[in-house]
């Protein structure tokens, strides 16, 4: 005497677990940009991302070194709209255009590079923490503890004193100071989700331990991690400019923060565009990331993520 | 049910005990033991449902977790899969204490000692639905992954034969192949149950524990799983161990059925004898507060006062502090004198100290003479009950201080009364009612 | 759809309470939702009426309609009347109960419109009448906690954690007694000297810092505490009401050092402390274990009894509203399916909704395996067809059931919505004898 229960519409045989997968990749992608301003931030964040990725088709690379402004010394200071100089020049003759191109793929290296490293580290140790538990768990959140109470930028400046100045320094120090934040979202995230039931069933069947948080824990513990990720792509650029602003990376190097410090000097003399132009690439940078971010939140906050 | 010959014992379970440390201070100093499941024995028979009922607290889901191999047990062990005289050997040698034959079948039957062998026998045989099956079902996996993930671990099957034996399973629990790649939001409370219970039926297993597998649902949708359960056990000749709070349901699904309290078991017996003629006075006090269809008004009643704390359980029986039928032996002691002056705020906020000698006998030392001449005086009063009176055997008041000595009273241990029927009380019977 | 209930009463008590065409729907994404779709039904003085149902009938709406808790938006009030008679205290015999009063204590307040002589207002009853769902919040105010009070499932919940018991119980007291405290402080609360006004404001809790430090001057202090003490005597009263031992301890305790059955019976304390008219009691065991359950069920009773209140009996657990009430209406999606006395109702469902859900009770009748259990799950109240809602499920069904909507109508002493009672004019009529579907 089975029992069978009436049900919503039924989906069609030949549906497989593939495409049910994917159609709610795209639900879920579809959510997300459902709101305006979400996808005004990623609006920005593809132009961005494309001039940073076109950047040598855009503007010749300097020789030999790409990454370091091109100097026109026949062109000193000259407004946005001189010949050659669609943005202008600043004091030293440097092509402000080039540094705002250029500059996109040196912040998206930076962004891409830190968050990679630190997500991966905060990752495993805020997981090993949270899922052992234990013995472990202790030793790894004191030495987290002990992260935590350093100051992002005073330690970026100590790198720079022992290490010099230079960006791969500010790469490093950043890398040191950031991942702290993705282990403790991770851990908090792995022990919340331990406890649900269906992690209880998948050791009743007797699944290994490497499966069940791969296939249980992983999954429902990430969400928060990927929103803040995103929301750090913003912020690592924006901590990285000010670090190179004051002076921590090498002279004359294609950076926004860079430009605008050699830009600043101008601003009293009235030759604004110098460092206008970096800032306002910094801003949208860091506003687009921000909207994207609060937007993935806003749809993948387990709480709304039902029906 | 009655046994058949040679009955396989799917779990015999021997003076299991769960204690969880509470820990305190910044060093994490273990300050007190809970014990949520405290010398529990019993057996479970191939192809019968037990039932575990009790009230929160009793220490039935931690039993049961026990039992499904997720949490180890602090002493005591559970034996699984032993024949009829396996079972003789195991309880002759654990009378003997340490010896070779205990150390062989442990070896081989105790759930956590076993090679890992043994370990992924009692494993796939072994299955559990919980009672949330909002929290059951990784809500990120298909029906198909869930249900299939079982066989996949084993490596039973893969691709399409996986798919089949999902759809088969499927239909086993009332779902069908329409539900295969659906999520488990999609789906309502009676439903998902039906997906775990399936994910459960995946492997076969010998034993389910079903973990309150109904009581997030309603009576109508409640009728429908206890029916569908009965159909699996009736064609697949499953082991249930069914824990719940709800004596309607477990009476309808039970053979036999142990009643918990405070860690403990209080009486355990067949379904009808246990529920027709209760020897417990827990066990009858649940059965008076259970609001049932057919019974009338007049004997509903309720329990008074609270399960004491679990970890200091009180002496004796653990049910005296709240039996309206408790003895000078029930093993009242110097924890119950204290509970008493706790209501009464005058006297408390007076009392000292207290000094034990044991559980039974202790001084109470007062901030003056007349705090302790008052205790002494409320000791005979009306608010103290008459078996706690007569349990006292020496009341002396000094100076300060009250000493105070009860009657010394051992454990109340499981003892036969006749008919496959175990209680854990002094009475040989409930005191009839008029 | 107004179906007046009075000639089925079995009891001639006053009615306390009367919902007519009760619609509270909820706005969500895939529509709007009929959660409470045409309810009817009276509340008598000193009764209970059990109101049961499963997951998502409507009943707690339903209820929380009562004191306007229903949270708007998302709610949508769409229709419906709540009339509400508050009593007052019988002056021939001071609540002492007489002829006058029935024995009650208690009479019906009269329409202040018309001194009781009988007018629009009151619709020529000559009671006090207020609609529960249009009266200002002001009003409201003055009634919930007072006039009508309720208690919740989840006591932990309705309880603040940052207030001992004491200043949570004394609040009730504060807001709707303060005229007796001032009294029994032996102070007259009429006099509109600054002293008073000053005392007056400190037991509406009004006070401020200033106002505060005043009143801790000598001249004012001592009557102060007289008002504090005041409140402390009832407060403990009021704990001592529902047999909480030891209430002058328990009063300085807070919620979480208190149990779950020792929480409830705080909320009920509250709940009783102004001796209201109406109680509505929501799910107010389902958290407890039986045996406090028992015990919480038999103190309702008790006080109940005593204080002739009238209660709405919300629960899910049909055997537990058989013990409870004197009235039980049986719910489903949105509607009440039946309604009468209970013993009638447990005894001979008459609604197959009502027989299906009693027999999928387990009992000592059942063979195992053998549930009557409803197939299928309760339909998605997303705009629905006029329709019996039960169609679905219904053993009985036939095709009008699925067009129309079954009226509630009496049948003996009850009311039933369905055709198998009252057939239609035109069209086949559903029977139990029949099984379709």
């Amino acid at each position: 005497m089975s029992t069978t229960s009436t049900s919503p519409p039924l989906t069609t045989s030949h549906e497989s677990a593939f495409r049910v997968r994917l159609r709610r990749m795209g639900e879920t992608s579809g959510r997300v940009l459902s709101n305006p301003t979400t996808l005004g931030g990623l609006v920005i964040i593809v132009v961005m991302v494309g001039m940073a990725v076109l950047a040598p088709w855009l503007v010749e690379p300097n020789t030999p070194n790409a990454s370091q402004m091109p100097r026109d010394w026949g062109a000193i200071a000259v407004p946005p709209g001189s010949p050659g100089h669609l943005l202008g020049t600043t004091n030293t003759g440097g092509d402000v255009l080039y540094g705002v191109i250029w500059g996109a793929r040196t912040s998206l290296r930076l962004s891409l590079i830190v968050v990679t490293v630190t997500v991966a580290i905060g990752v495993a140790v805020g997981s090993l923490a949270g899922f052992r538990g234990g013995r472990l768990d202790e030793i790894l959140m004191r030495i987290v503890d002990v992260f935590l109470s350093i100051p992002e930028l005073i330690f970026a400046l100590a790198i720079a004193a022992v290490l010099g100045p230079s960006f791969r320094n500010i790469i490093l120090a950043l890398a040191i100071v950031f991942w702290v934040k993705y282990a403790r979202i991770m851990r908090a995230q792995v022990m919340h989700v331990k406890q649900n039931d269906y992690v209880d069933a998948s050791r009743v069947i007797g699944d290994s331990s490497w499966n069940i948080f791969r296939k249980d824990v992983l999954p429902n513990s990430i969400t928060p991690v990927v929103v803040q990720a995103t929301l750090d792509m913003g912020n690592i650029v924006l901590v990285g400019a000010t670090l190179s602003f004051i002076g921590l990376a090498e002279a004359g190097l294609a950076e926004w923060g860079v430009l605008v410090s050699e830009g600043q000097a101008g601003i009293s003399g009235g030759r604004w565009w110098a460092s206008t132009f970096p800032g306002l690439m910094v801003f949208l940078w860091a506003l687009a990331f921000n909207l994207l971010g609060d937007g993935i939140r806003d749809v993948l906050d387990p709480k709304t993520e039902t029906r | 049910m009655t046994a058949a010959t040679d009955q396989r014992t799917v779990l015999a379970v021997r003076d299991l005990k769960k204690h969880f440390p509470i820990k305190d201070g910044a060093l994490q100093r273990v300050v007190g033991q809970v014990r949520a499941v405290d010398g529990v024995s019993f057996d479970l028979l191939r192809g019968e449902t037990l039932g575990l009922v009790g009230e929160s607290g009793c220490g039935k889901t931690t039993l049961g977790r026990v039992l499904a191999g997720l949490e180890k047990p602090t002493s005591g062990g559970v034996y699984f899969d032993l024949s009829e005289q396996q079972r003789t050997e195991l309880d002759q040698a654990l009378r003997a204490g340490q010896g070779e034959d205990l150390a062989q079948l442990e070896a081989a039957h105790r759930v956590d000692r076993l090679d890992a062998t043994n370990w992924r026998r009692f494993r796939r045989n072994t299955q559990m639905v919980f009672q949330d099956s909002f929290s059951s079902l990784n809500p990120r996996h298909l029906v198909s992954d869930i249900v299939g993930r079982p066989l996949r671990v084993y490596k039973e099957a893969s691709g399409s034969a996986l798919t089949e034996r999902v759809v088969g399973l499927l239909e086993q629990v009332g779902l069908g192949r329409q539900h295969l790649y659906r999520y488990p939001h999609q789906f309502s409370g009676g439903q998902r149950q039906r997906i775990s219970i399936a994910r459960a039926l995946a492997l076969d297993p010998e034993l389910v524990i079903l973990d309150e597998p109904t009581s997030a649902l309603d009576v109508s949708v409640q009728a429908q799983i206890l029916n569908l359960l009965h159909e699996l056990q009736q064609n697949r000749g499953f082991t249930f161990l069914f824990i719940t709070h709800d004596l309607s349901v477990v009476r309808h699904m039970a053979d036999r059925i142990a009643v918990m309290y405070l860690g403990r078991i209080a009486e355990s017996g067949e379904t009808t004898g246990l529920f027709d003629d209760p020897i417990h006075p827990y066990t009858e006090a649940l059965l008076r507060a259970n609001p049932d269809l057919t019974g009338d008004d007049e004997g509903f009643r309720g329990l008074e006062g609270t399960v004491p704390d679990p970890a200091r359980p009180p002496q004796g029986c653990r049910f005296h502090t709240r039996c309206e039928y408790a003895t000078p032996d029930c093993g009242w002691e110097i924890d119950d004198v204290v509970l008493q002056l706790e209501d009464t705020p005058a006297l408390f906020d007076k009392l000292v100290g207290v000094e034990r000698r044991s559980p039974f006998d202790a001084d109470l030392e007062f901030v003056d003479a007349s705090a302790a001449a008052a205790l002494e005086t409320a000791l005979h009063g009306d608010e103290v009950p008459s078996s706690m009176k007569a349990a006292i055997e020496q009341v002396s008041v000094g100076a300060q201080t009250v000493s105070i000595k009860f009657r010394e009273v051992n454990e109340v241990l499981l003892t036969p009364r006749g008919n496959d029927r175990l209680a854990a009380c002094v009475l040989d019977a409930l005191p009839s009612r008029d | 759809m107004t179906a007046p209930a009075t000639n089925l009463q079995k009891t001639d008590a006053p009615v306390v309470a009367s919902v007519r065409d009760l619609r509270v729907h909820f706005k969500s994404k895939a529509g709007i939702v009929h959660a409470v779709d045409g309810v009817d039904f009276d509340v008598r003085d000193g009764e209970t009426l059990g109101l049961v149902g499963e997951t998502g009938c409507g009943k707690s709406v339903t209820a929380r309609s009562f004191l306007r808790l229903v949270p708007m938006p998302p709610g949508i009030p769409v229709s419906g009347s709540i009339m509400f008679h508050p009593r007052q205290r019988c002056t021939a015999c001071d609540g002492a109960g007489c002829v006058a009063c029935d024995h009650t204590g208690r009479v019906v307040s009269t329409c202040p419109a018309c001194s009781g002589t009988g007018c629009s207002t009151c619709e020529q009853t000559g009671a006090e009448t207020l609609d529960l769902l249009t009266i200002p919040e002001r009003d409201l105010r003055s009634i919930r906690g007072n006039r009508i009070a309720m208690i919740f499932q989840d006591p932990g919940k309705a309880l603040n954690p940052a207030l001992s018991i004491r200043k949570q119980v004394a609040e009730v007291f504060y807001a709707h007694r303060s005229d007796e405290l001032l009294a029994s402080a032996g102070i007259d609360p009429s006099s509109h000297s600054l002293p008073t006004g000053l005392l007056r404001r400190r037991a509406t809790q009004q006070s401020r810092t200033l106002e505060n430090v005043l009143l801790s001057l000598p001249p004012l202090r001592s009557r102060r505490s007289a008002i504090t003490a005041a409140a402390d005597d009832r407060v403990a009263a009021a704990l001592a009401e529902t047999q909480i031992p030891n209430p002058r301890a328990v009063m300085d305790r807070y919620p979480h050092e208190l149990s779950g059955g020792m929480k409830q019976r705080v909320m009920i304390a509250l709940a009783l402390a102004c001796d209201p008219d109406l109680l509505i009691a929501d799910e107010p065991t389902t958290a407890l274990d039986v045996t406090v359950q028992a015990r919480i069920i038999e103190l309702i009773k008790e006080l109940q009894q005593r204080h002739k209140t009238a209660v709405v009996y919300i629960s899910h657990d049909l055997s537990l509203v058989r013990r409870v009430a004197d009235r039980t209406a049986v719910m489903y999606a949105g509607r009440i399916v039946e309604v009468g006395d209970s013993e009638q109702i447990f005894h001979e469902p008459e609604h197959p909704y009502t027989r299906g859900l009693i027999d999928a009770i387990p009992g000592a009748h059942h063979e195992r395996g053998r549930l009557a259990a409803i197939e299928g799950t309760v339909p998605e109240l997303i705009d629905p067809d006029p329709s019996c809602r039960f169609a679905g499920r219904c053993d009985f069904a036939a095709e009008v059931c699925w067009t129309r909507d079954p009226a509630l109508e009496p049948v003996g002493d009850r009311q039933v919505a369905c055709f198998i009672h009252h057939p239609p004019e035109h069209g086949e009529a559903p029977t139990f004898d029949r099984t379709a579907r």
